[in-house]
């Protein structure tokens, strides 16, 4: 008997999930641009929209006008990650380039810089502009190191004078520091963030929308059987998609696989569910298409690029929004994967950003299927 | 035996608005039952209620011999329903729509191939079974809908307002079905405002701004309803004529159509021959009057007009 009810149960489960299959290859455009938008996002952000710098102008203030300080300026420019865009100007001019935006930083060096170097402790001036945060701290780095390693050439110790530069975790494990290495995991927790919970949310409320929740309603078909019916082809899609990242990653960018695939595929696993309770939830909540897909944007996917750590890193966002990210499970699922793609961390490093999947997962479907009730009022 | 549906003190409210204000009736089993009124009359709110879709605020329901407020799984299980706005995925073909509900009401493999093959016939949608459904005419896709109600062979069917637009020739083939499906024992209660398809039941309930007025036959209804002489009148000059008429005795109402009108009167009263030369008299000559009959038409229009007056 119980097998019976069992067998029943999957029958009616399997009946909704091909249901489902079908409207979605009546609708096949829908998948290719499901499929297609994570490789096209993944290739726009790896070499587009790059946020490695490269080919910064520089205007050049030397007040020393000696050898030495003519082959600082050589040493600094050779790697071409600088270029020289003025030369021989006074220190004021060079600011002035700085203000309109020719020059984006300035290197001054004083008058008595060859002196200083051969009694051993010399000091260069940079000057950045800080408009841009992400340019400027990486052109800190870069002239830092630039200069010290010139200065051993030189042969003697030159320090850059400029504001003390925090250690960043980031350079460690990306040592070259590529954005793709560093998007690819915030890419996939955001597609997926998209798919799971705008699609979920938009086709189930289209059942409300359109009376067929009223037709299931009065068909046997329970409601967990109607809710996990509905999200398995999409939890299909949405493994398929981390697949395709992780793979056109590897490929293409060449971001590695360091770590555990358990810890990888059950964060992934977690993190889907969630996203898709979430979906239900709000579909349940509005049942209706147009106010759905807001909601799925405001509460999910803005969220999951802004407060994830996918383009801003969590430790510089302002304290509210800090907080508040703590309850983005895309900036767990975004933890996880780059533990797993650039650290190799496996589930003993990475076991509290599954538990925190884990209860997000939990507490959605139980407040969906809550609300989810198998009657019209 | 014990009636199909019993509907006893049956209520809902949302908020002040009463939608089924204390109604009560029973449906015996393979009875086709009509559920009449305007549109707002509670028809939906009932079905609903029945179908274990809605919690009554007051009163109960037994269908198929459960509670509708306290067992309504088990109630969904015995039932079939077709509901006012939607019975179908219009994207998908008529078969994938069969075999889906099919599947959900439990049925599979074989006996899925079997119930469905034996549907498409009866129904005869073999032609169109692999076509969307979406492309249908409205006839048809009323008939896929039916078919997708009753593929698990319940014992009753709801069917709320099933040939809203169809044309009259698929109306009819419809209700061919709907008596089919009564013949073979199921019961069937159905809502329509067509008064002329209402003639197919067994009995017609009324229901005018959520309460039930009347529960009877179509003949009976007449009888009560709309009693007396129904008689058609033509001719010129009637317009002035009609006006006047109204009001008269033995005149119990009168309505308009097209070029004539007809006149329902208390032969007691009234004999059609009075009423012929009262007419002449008023330069509605040549006349023409002929015997008619009372319709539920004139049953209908008579309760709206009684409720609208406000005495019950």
């Amino acid at each position: 008997m119980a097998s019976t009810r069992v067998n029943h149960r999957v029958g009616r489960i399997l009946a909704m999930a091909g249901k489902e299959v079908l409207h979605i290859r009546r609708d096949i455009r829908t998948l290719y641009l499901a499929l297609a938008m994570p490789v096209v996002m993944l290739v726009l952000f790896g070499f587009g929209i790059s946020f490695d710098v490269d080919h910064l102008e520089l205007a050049v203030v030397d007040q020393d006008r000696t050898d030495l300080s003519r082959e600082l300026v050589r040493q600094v420019t050779a790697s071409q990650e600088f270029v020289v865009v003025q030369d021989g100007t006074s220190p004021d001019e060079a600011v002035g380039a700085l203000r309109k935006g020719t020059a984006m930083s300035v290197l001054l060096i004083k008058k008595g810089f060859a002196e200083d170097v051969k009694r051993g402790g010399a000091q260069v001036q940079l000057l950045v502009d800080g408009a841009d945060g992400n340019s400027a701290t990486q052109a800190l780095a870069k002239a830092q190191a630039l200069v010290e390693m010139a200065g051993r050439k030189l042969g003697g110790p030159v320090r850059v004078a400029a504001p003390p530069l925090e250690a960043r975790v980031r350079t460690l494990f990306n040592p070259d520091a590529r954005s793709a290495m560093f998007l690819v995991p915030g890419l996939a927790a955001y597609l997926l963030a998209i798919v799971a919970v705008l699609i979920t949310a938009l086709t189930v409320a289209r059942e409300w929308e359109r009376g067929s929740m009223e037709q299931l309603f009065a068909t046997p078909v329970g409601r967990l059987e109607i809710v996990v019916g509905k999200l398995l082809p999409y939890l299909g899609i949405g493994l398929l998609q981390v697949l395709l990242v992780l793979t056109v990653g590897a490929w293409v960018f060449d971001v590695p696989v360091r770590g555990s695939l358990v810890a990888l595929s059950l964060g992934s696993v977690l993190f889907l569910v969630g996203m898709l309770g979430q979906g239900l939830l709000i579909s349940v909540v509005t049942r209706n298409q147009v106010v759905a897909t807001q909601v799925a944007t405001m509460t999910s996917v803005l969220p999951s690029m802004l407060l994830s750590g996918f383009i801003f890193p969590i430790e510089n966002l302002p304290t509210p929004l800090k907080l508040i990210s703590t309850l983005i499970p895309a900036r767990y699922y975004v933890a996880t994967l780059r533990g797993v793609l650039l650290r190799g961390n496996g589930l003993d490093v990475l076991w509290p950003q599954l538990v925190a999947l884990a209860l997000f997962a939990a507490l959605m479907l139980v407040v969906a299927t809550r609300r989810f009730q198998r009657r019209l009022d | 035996m014990t009636p199909a549906i019993e509907v006893q003190h049956l209520t809902r409210r949302f908020g002040s608005f009463t939608a089924v204000d204390d109604v009560s009736f029973e449906v015996g089993t393979g009875e086709i039952f009509g559920y009449l009124g305007a549109n707002g009359a509670g028809k939906s709110t009932t079905i609903r209620m029945l179908c274990g879709l809605l919690k009554p605020t007051g009163g109960g329901a037994r269908v198929a011999g459960f509670d509708v407020d306290k067992e309504p799984e088990r109630v969904k299980a015995g039932i079939g329903y077709m509901s006012q706005k939607f019975s179908l995925y219009l994207d998908l073909s008529v078969r994938a729509n069969l075999e889906f509900f099919a599947s959900a009401y439990g049925a599979y493999g074989r006996e899925l191939e079997t119930r469905i093959g034996e549907m498409v016939e009866r129904m005869q949608l073999g032609a169109v079974q692999d076509e969307v459904t979406g492309a249908l005419p409205g006839g048809l896709q009323q008939r896929v809908a039916l078919a997708s109600a009753v593929l698990h062979r319940p014992r009753i069917v709801f069917l709320d307002e099933p040939t809203a637009g169809v044309d009259p020739i698929q109306r009819r083939s419809f209700w061919e079905l709907i008596r089919y499906l009564a013949s073979r024992g199921t019961t069937v209660f159905v809502t329509t405002h067509y008064m002329d398809e209402a003639e197919n039941c067994a009995r017609i309930g009324i229901m005018v701004d959520g309460k039930l007025v009347a529960l009877d036959t179509p003949a009976g209804l007449k009888r009560t309803h709309a009693p007396g002489r129904v008689l058609e009148v033509r001719g010129p000059r009637l317009a002035p004529a009609l006006d006047s008429l109204r009001g008269m005795a033995g005149v119990l109402d009168v309505s308009r159509f097209g070029s004539g009108a007809t006149v329902r009167v208390d032969p007691e009263r009234l004999p059609a021959e009075a009423l012929a030369d009262w007419l002449r008299a008023r330069g509605v000559d040549p006349l023409e009057l002929e015997d008619s009959a009372p319709t539920l038409d004139d049953v209908f229009l008579a309760l709206t007009a009684r409720a609208q007056r406000g005495d019950d």
